[in-house]
């Protein structure tokens, strides 16, 4: 690699669309949109991922227009109205361009029309009657049954993305951490690995064995909960429990080996702040098995629960078809079937010879879901006992000082497989600080899917739905 | 089921959690004004079966009008400014507010000034402060417990009344 980073490569405005459509048809895999502002003007970014590597291109908009690729790339449908929103790209093509980010008062602008004979709205949120996060979903229904939803969230935005510019690249990682508690670990290594791309820095394997272990810890305790959140969904009060149980047992494994429940500040770019030492791993790895042997017992508790079975199977599916149409990620893309996991082509992490977990039905529905996150807990528990086996004496690295240099016109991008899916960090910096920092979370690729696998199923089946999804409004608002 | 019962069991002898040696309730409405959800998988946790705040006559309301005490975690921002202040003004009085993590507290100040509106004690009268980047379970359960004693101490005639 001779220049550090990806080029952004200039588009003309009026070729944006084909463009990006000849890149998809390449093989190439949408990843992010966003926009910048440059001098007078916004310019908008698209990345995409292919067999060299990400690509990165740009076009500037021609007073604040440009081609929307929505017709070609639906899963862009979100990134669009976001950068129109907040940046006021008017997107040709993608009509109507609903409000997103913003929060008009008037209903038509921002909600589906739904006519017909008899149906009415449920508004849910944005507080919930539990312990949950904000965000508020307009339903239509008829009867029982949903038509349609529409998904109002960044309630809880916080402009980390526009706090985080004029920062210093290695000091910008506290706002994609910050991001979310729960994908603390994959949304920090997105931002450490972009930044690392940027500056030509290639971690060594003990730092890529360092994060491997930090993303799986946290992948654990996520799944772990996961599976309790959707016996929580049909009010299934012992495996709720249960696994509660399990996950805070995690929790505590994560506090021994790293000083922190959700390990907060143990990715740093190019170092490695964690320090774990041997008799630690050692014991980490014992208290690993109980909790899988533990877990792999109130699994078949839940699997073999024909009452819990009954009300898993069928409901909140999602096709093969609109996975792939909608850019789903994560679990929720490989339960529906689409054996996709950036785990399996992961520079920079250490996972040799990964295969995406795959059901033997991808149904792609609550039950799906649920048990590919339990087959995945089973992988994540083999490749810890790897990992804690030869924790390369110390696993904490000293700081290793990368070429400052930024070459001009260039941008880092860094992709992780959160627990909720492929997360893209996209970095601009400029004279060692940074310029746009963009993230796009597995939790944001996958909001629409949620609502599509919503309709046709019943209210009170939402919740459950929801939470077979299991994403974070935190991650998305930003 | 009865596996995972018995499983609950074992577990709660194996933990040992005392017996909690007080009288008294306090019913608690959650509102997330801009967390970064650590504080609520800290809530959760704490009503786990690790935990079991609830053997202290800890709960979770559903509705800020059925609660004593509103928990607020996250900066509040500036679109969470008003749904909180309308679950406040939805609570029977007297009412109490605790503010839950260092963002609530105006610790740490995260994101952009234009998107938040400031710590919680800027827009709501805080009671009780629980620190912490996520609090603990264990010190999530002491600071509710604290606003549980200053609501007994209300009853008795000793506390204000914000209106």
């Amino acid at each position: 690699m001779s220049v550090p980073g990806s080029a952004i490569q200039l588009v003309p405005a009026d070729q944006w669309r084909s463009t990006c459509e000849g890149l998809v048809d390449e093989g190439g895999r949408f990843l992010a949109l966003y926009a910048v502002r440059e001098n007078e003007d916004v310019a908008v970014r698209a990345a995409f991922d292919g067999p060299q590597g990400p690509t990165l291109i740009s076009c500037t908009t021609e007073s604040g227009v440009a081609e929307s690729i929505v017709p070609v790339i639906p899963a862009a449908g979100w990134d669009e109205r976001e950068a129109h929103d907040a940046y006021g790209v008017d997107f040709e093509g993608h009509r109507p361009l609903r409000a997103l980010l913003a929060h008009p008062d008037d209903l038509s602008e921002w909600v589906v029309p739904v006519h017909g004979h008899d149906p009415y709205q449920v508004a849910v949120g944005p507080i919930h009657a539990g312990v949950i996060e904000s965000g508020h979903f307009r339903f239509r229904v008829v009867g029982e049954s949903i038509l349609h939803v529409d998904l109002r969230l960044f309630y809880k935005h916080r402009g980390l993305e526009r706090a985080a510019e004029g920062r210093p690249l290695s000091t910008g990682i506290a706002f994609a951490q910050r991001a979310c508690a729960a994908c603390a670990v994959s949304n920090s290594v997105a931002y450490a690995q972009a930044v690392e791309s940027l500056q030509g820095y290639r971690p060594s394997p003990r730092l890529a064995r360092v994060r491997t272990l930090l993303l799986e810890l946290e992948r654990l305790y996520n799944h772990l909960n996961d599976i309790g959140a959707a016996c929580a969904g049909i009010g299934f009060a012992p495996g709720n429990m249960a696994f509660s149980a399990l996950k805070e047992r995690v929790h505590r494994l994560n506090q021994a080996l790293s000083g922190h429940r959700f390990l907060f500040e143990t990715i740093a770019v190019s170092r490695s702040p964690a320090t774990i030492d041997r008799a630690a791993a050692a014991e980490a790895r014992a208290e690993v098995e109980t909790i899988a042997e533990d877990a792999r017992r109130a699994w078949r508790e839940v699997l073999f629960n024909a009452s819990v079975q009954d009300r898993f199977l069928g409901v909140g599916r999602l096709s093969l078809d609109d996975a792939l149409r909608l850019g789903t990620v994560g679990p929720a893309a490989r339960a529906s079937g689409l054996r996709r996991d950036a785990r399996s082509d992961a520079p920079g992490l250490e996972y040799p010879g990964f295969e995406p977990a795959s059901l033997r039905h991808s149904d792609g529905d609550v039950a799906a879901r649920v048990n590919l996150r339990a087959l995945e807990v089973d992988a994540t528990v083999a490749l810890l006992h790897e990992l804690l086996a030869r924790p390369a004496v110390p696993l904490a690295e000293p700081s290793a000082e990368a070429a400052l240099e930024i070459a001009p016109g260039r941008a880092g991008i860094g992709v992780v497989e959160s627990p909720r899916g492929e997360t893209v960090c996209v970095l601009e910096a400029a004279e060692g600080l940074l310029t746009r920092m963009h993230l796009r979370t597995g939790s944001y690729a996958n909001w629409p899917s949620l609502a599509h696998a919503a309709a046709g199923n019943l209210l009170p089946d939402f919740p459950l739905i929801n939470k077979s999804f299991e994403l974070c409004y935190s991650c998305s608002d930003r | 089921m009865f596996v995972l019962l018995r499983e609950l069991q074992r577990l709660r002898r194996q933990i040992g959690l005392r017996p909690p040696g007080r009288s008294g309730s306090l019913a608690v409405r959650h509102v997330d004004a801009g967390s970064c959800n650590g504080c609520e998988h800290e809530l959760g946790a704490c009503f786990g079966p690790h935990y079991d705040a609830g053997r202290f006559g800890l709960s979770v309301a559903a509705s800020p009008r059925h609660a004593d005490a509103l928990l607020v975690s996250g900066t509040v921002t500036t679109r969470m400014a008003s749904p909180l202040r309308t679950a406040y003004e939805s609570m029977p009085e007297p009412r109490w507010v605790i503010a839950l993590g260092d963002c609530a507290l105006g610790l740490t100040f995260l994101g952009d000034e234009t998107e938040l509106a400031g710590p919680v004690e800027t827009l709501l009268p805080v009671d009780v402060f629980i620190p912490g980047c996520p609090p603990q379970p264990e010190a999530i359960a002491k600071g509710l417990l604290e606003a549980m004693d200053q609501s007994r101490g209300a009853k008795l005639g000793r506390r204000r009344l914000h209106l």
